[in-house]
């Protein structure tokens, strides 16, 4: 096996936020690493964490508690001067195109941005050029450089969001759903791109998703989450050919495959009652879970190693191998 | 290993805006010209504009603020002979004249450049203080927040007709004092849209994007927030001018603000009561040019609310 | 076999901005009673707006039937009188939409609502439509209990297994889903779709089962149509379209998907977008993106060609191109 050199290193990160109710652990001990020129790719449903320890990483939301190690450095513990040199490195696409850029600002100016806050242009031919390069790279046609927002579609706003991620020459960039909000076909064409992009510039990405036949396609290792925990992490082809967790499995079952005959048994889940707030000790999934003991609600199941690079967080782990 | 552009030649950064400008204006034109009330409204806005810029053209000061008691209420229409300047001149008093014999058309015109120059200074003064309160109350929040939405409480708690008599009464009797009460009246005002604004937008995922990519607060808010929230703050501004033209007038007409001989629609209605049995045009002339202003301010404002919804843009 | 939906040649457009929208061009579609029609396209296809057709739903002056004939159980739809259309939705026809959020409403309780549809459409008393509404929740999972609880005290499953409950409450003949669990998580997708089948199986209700999903499709229908730029370019039962799809912008939506059983370095997208709705092209609408077009795709618009209960819009397989040995333009 080939030294693994992980340029991201997260423990025991945690995220919980304050509400009426008590305390939301949105992202609740969690810990990975990704090597360099790799993808993570970061599956779960909705109120599963992934977007907020997306967020996490790049610093949007402050951390509760744990250590998010980039190349050496802390980035919880950032300053501003710190923390603005790591974003020439760290980057994220955002999932919503309709949102996610200014609808006032031109293309141009939405992808240039980055460019004149790091002052890494010195006169506005240098600036033109740097642009247009980008909106060449993410494939945006040069007549577009004065267009606004509202006239493109959202797989040309969503390459907008992606020229204007790479304008500092970034190592590593958070995808956060980029194509969950496209059409199918649209679709297909920005994983390309994310593709080829990776190949071209050496990039490393976390791909946040719900779409687990997406993720399949551009992970090569993948961490499952469920209500702020991660419950399986491993090699791709390893987790989609024998998930172990229970919830994995249940994910797994529930995707549609579209080819004739392909119906599978479904793991059909118990009612939907748990609640990220002010959680109780024991397994989160444990109310969900038709293998569920008594003793599962007890205590937190740990993340177990069950293999090289495969770690699952199930008391029971051992039955489903 | 990137790729390899073209070179291009550069369009200078002035044209380009220009015709983006140009894009926009005439989209924006498109939707409001659906109104037809709206338009028209603000032809009239304008035509009394070039009046208000050109008053001195059309009547003199002078000529308005002399007493001719000879010709004192005449009819619209009417002529008369007014010792002005040491000579007889003959002048047809197109609206009429009012108790002291002036000709009311002319100080309706004079009084146009008071209205005008009132409306848009207190606005500005209003959205300036108003708008930099809303927007550290709405993007800093906490403890600023708190403060000034409880000071902006109690300014409201205040009728705004006594807070106005309150500041010229404290203040005195000038055209400065009469800005300053109008303009204040307007800022709780102008406080709460802003900070509404602003809060409605600060949580878009494009200012996180921008936050990501390194901005800081003063960027965001310069550059990010506040082109996405003038829309509301130009419909409100043009409101805005309509009631400050009334609230002028009203003023004027307790006695507080401009004060006649000053020619001002408001203290030429109040002069008028007096004389409403037999000399209503003393009373129509400014009360119908106060209501067509206003309204036509209304009508502009309720046009531009219209034209820059960004909801019509799709 | 009895045809619960016939349309013909139905063209709708929008006026927007002194602009024409050609919304839906010419389609023709059948649905045969008892069975799940699957209308797969994407974002701009027309699918909503077919949906509303049906319903004679399209409002002027923003829309207008420009042609063509919608028949429900061999009634014109068109002709009908308000009062026949008022019976005919929500008892006969039922129509779920995508997003349960907007579609309850929130200030009655889930038993209201679906009582309040009972009471209008059945000849039963408010206590009988009460016992009604109990059931129907508890046929999709929600106990009785719980009627009495507004929208917003349940999850976006649960709602949208209501609008389900009040949908087939009357027992309608035709249901239109359009889009009914785009917006559930995949695990709840299941569930909610595993409970759609059971009922529409017991209840022999013909189904329109508009989605972007083909996976969806494969697993919940027996009959599949694809639509694009306003027209049905394949229609066919899903053996046959799964088995081979014939239309390239079928093929090119089989090829843009990731496939879970295989490891393909890359997808194969369709280069492009769907046409702007207000300048369609010249011929066959998706000659521009198409990988096979030849000469007469440009000019002539192709017609519906029959193989055998397979029917496609394409010129590769008209009778007269056959002889044109598909000359690449």
């Amino acid at each position: 096996m080939s030294a693994r050199t992980p340029i991201l290193r997260v423990n025991g990160l945690k995220k919980y936020f304050q509400v009426a109710r008590g305390s939301l652990h949105a992202v609740d001990d969690v810990s990975f690493d990704i090597d360099k020129g790799k993808t993570l790719g970061m599956v779960g449903e909705s109120g599963c964490g992934k977007s907020t320890t997306g967020r996490l990483l790049v610093r949007l939301h402050e951390a509760t508690a744990g250590s998010i190690v980039y190349d050496g450095s802390e980035v919880t513990k950032a300053g501003d001067r710190e923390m603005k040199a790591l974003r020439t490195r760290m980057q994220m696409i955002f999932q919503d195109p309709y949102s996610s850029i200014n609808p006032r600002h031109t293309v141009a100016t939405i992808i240039g941005e980055p460019l004149k806050i790091h002052k890494k242009v010195s006169n506005s031919q240098e600036y033109e050029d740097r642009v247009h390069q980008l909106m060449a790279t993410v494939g945006l046609a040069d007549r577009l450089y004065d267009a606004y927002p509202h006239e493109l579609d959202g797989g040309r706003r969503q390459r907008i969001g992606i020229a204007r991620a790479l304008a500092l020459d970034p190592e590593f960039i958070v995808c956060d759903e980029p194509v969950s909000a496209l059409d199918v076909s649209i679709q297909a064409q920005i994983l390309n791109l994310l593709m080829d992009l990776q190949d071209r510039l050496g990039l490393t990405y976390l791909f946040i998703t719900h779409d687990l036949s997406v993720v399949k396609h551009i992970s090569d290792d993948i961490v499952i989450m469920y209500m702020g925990q991660v419950v399986e992490r491993g090699p791709t082809e390893e987790l989609f050919t024998k998930p172990i967790h229970p919830y994995g499995r249940a994910l797994l079952s529930a995707i549609p495959i579209p080819k004739l005959n392909a119906r599978k048994e479904r793991i059909i889940l118990k009612s939907e009652v748990s609640s990220p707030i002010n959680p109780k000790p024991g397994c989160r999934f444990a109310p969900r879970c038709i293998h569920a003991q008594p003793e599962c609600s007890v205590a937190d199941p740990a993340l177990r190693e069950m293999g090289p690079g495969r770690f699952v967080a199930c008391r029971l782990a051992e039955q489903f191998i | 290993m990137t790729t390899t552009v073209a070179a291009r030649p550069s369009t200078s950064n002035f044209s380009r805006f220009l015709r983006r400008s140009g894009r926009n204006f005439s989209q924006f034109w498109r939707q409001l010209s659906r109104n037809k009330l709206a338009v028209a409204s603000l032809a009239l806005v304008l035509v009394f504009a070039l009046v208000a810029i050109f008053a001195d053209l059309l009547y003199e000061y002078d000529f308005v603020t002399s007493n001719s008691l000879e010709n004192a209420l005449l009819k619209p229409g009417e002529s008369g002979v007014v010792y002005y300047h040491e000579k007889d001149i003959e002048h047809t008093f197109i609206l009429g004249s009012d108790n002291y014999g002036r000709d009311i058309l002319g100080r309706l015109v004079h009084g146009a450049r008071v209205s005008m120059i009132i409306g848009f200074a207190t606005v500005a003064i209003a959205l300036l203080t108003g708008g930099i309160l809303g927007a550290i109350a709405g993007y800093k929040g906490g403890l600023f927040d708190t403060l000034i939405m409880r000071a902006t409480d109690i300014l409201l708690s205040i009728p705004t007709i006594l807070l106005a008599i309150a500041i010229v009464a404290a203040l005195g009797n000038s055209f400065f004092n009469l800005l300053i009460a109008i303009s204040t009246s307007m800022i709780p005002g102008y406080i709460r849209i802003v900070r509404a604004s602003i809060i409605t937008v600060k949580d878009q995922e494009f200012v996180e994007a921008a936050r990501c990519i390194g901005a800081g607060d003063l960027r965001i808010v310069l550059k990010h927030i506040l082109p996405n929230i003038t829309s509301p703050i130009i419909v409100q501004s043009t409101l805005n001018v309509g009631s400050a033209i009334n609230w002028a007038a009203s003023l004027s007409f307790l006695g507080l603000g401009i004060l006649p001989p000053k020619p001002e629609w408001g203290n030429m209605l109040s002069e008028a009561r007096e004389f409403i049995q037999y000399a209503p045009h003393l009373l129509f002339a400014p009360g119908l040019t106060i209501l067509l202003t206003v309204l036509a301010y209304n009508l502009i404002g309720d046009g531009l609310r219209d034209a820059l919804d960004p909801k019509l843009k799709r | 076999m009895e045809k619960i939906l016939e349309i013909r040649d139905l063209a709708v457009n929008y006026y927007s901005d002194r602009k024409i929208v050609r919304a839906i061009n010419g389609l023709s579609l059948d649905m045969t009673a008892g069975k799940v029609l699957g209308l797969v396209g994407e974002t701009g296809a027309g699918k909503t707006t077919l949906a509303l057709s049906t319903l004679n739903m399209i409002r002027a002056p923003q829309g207008r039937i420009m042609a063509g004939t919608v028949r429900f159980a061999g009634k014109d739809v068109f002709t009908m009188t308000k009062h026949e259309l008022r019976d005919m939705r929500g008892k006969d026809v039922a129509m779920i939409f995508q997003d349960p959020m907007t579609a309850l409403n929130p200030v009655l309780s889930v038993g209201e609502q679906i009582a309040e549809t009972v009471l209008k459409h059945e000849k039963l008393g408010k206590e009988n439509a009460w016992k009604k509404a109990e059931a129907m929740l508890e046929t999709v999972g929600i106990p009785a209990e719980r009627a009495k609880e507004y929208p917003h005290q349940f999850s976006g499953g649960m709602k949208q297994r209501v609008v389900i409950a009040l949908a087939l409450a009357c027992n309608p003949k035709l249901l239109l889903a359009d889009e009914p669990t785009t917006a559930l998580d995949v695990t709840i997708q299941a569930q909610v779709l595993d409970l759609m089948r059971k009922l529409i199986r017991d209840n022999g209700t013909s189904v329109l089962f508009i989605t972007h999903s083909l996976g969806l499709v494969a697993e919940n229908c027996d009959e599949v149509a694809t639509m694009y730029a306003g027209e049905i370019v394949e229609y066919g039962s899903i053996d046959q379209v799964f088995g081979k799809a014939l239309h390239p912008y079928t093929q090119g939506l089989f090829g843009s998907l990731p496939d879970l059983s295989e490891s393909t370095m890359r997808l194969k997208p369709i280069p492009g977008l769907m046409p702007d709705p207000t300048a369609l092209p010249e011929g066959c609408y998706f000659s521009p993106r198409c990988p096979h077009v030849m000469d007469i795709c440009l000019k002539k618009h192709p017609t519906d060609v029959d193989l055998g209960g397979h029917r496609v819009k394409c010129h590769l397989f008209s009778a007269g191109s056959a002889s044109d040995a598909g000359r690449p333009a």
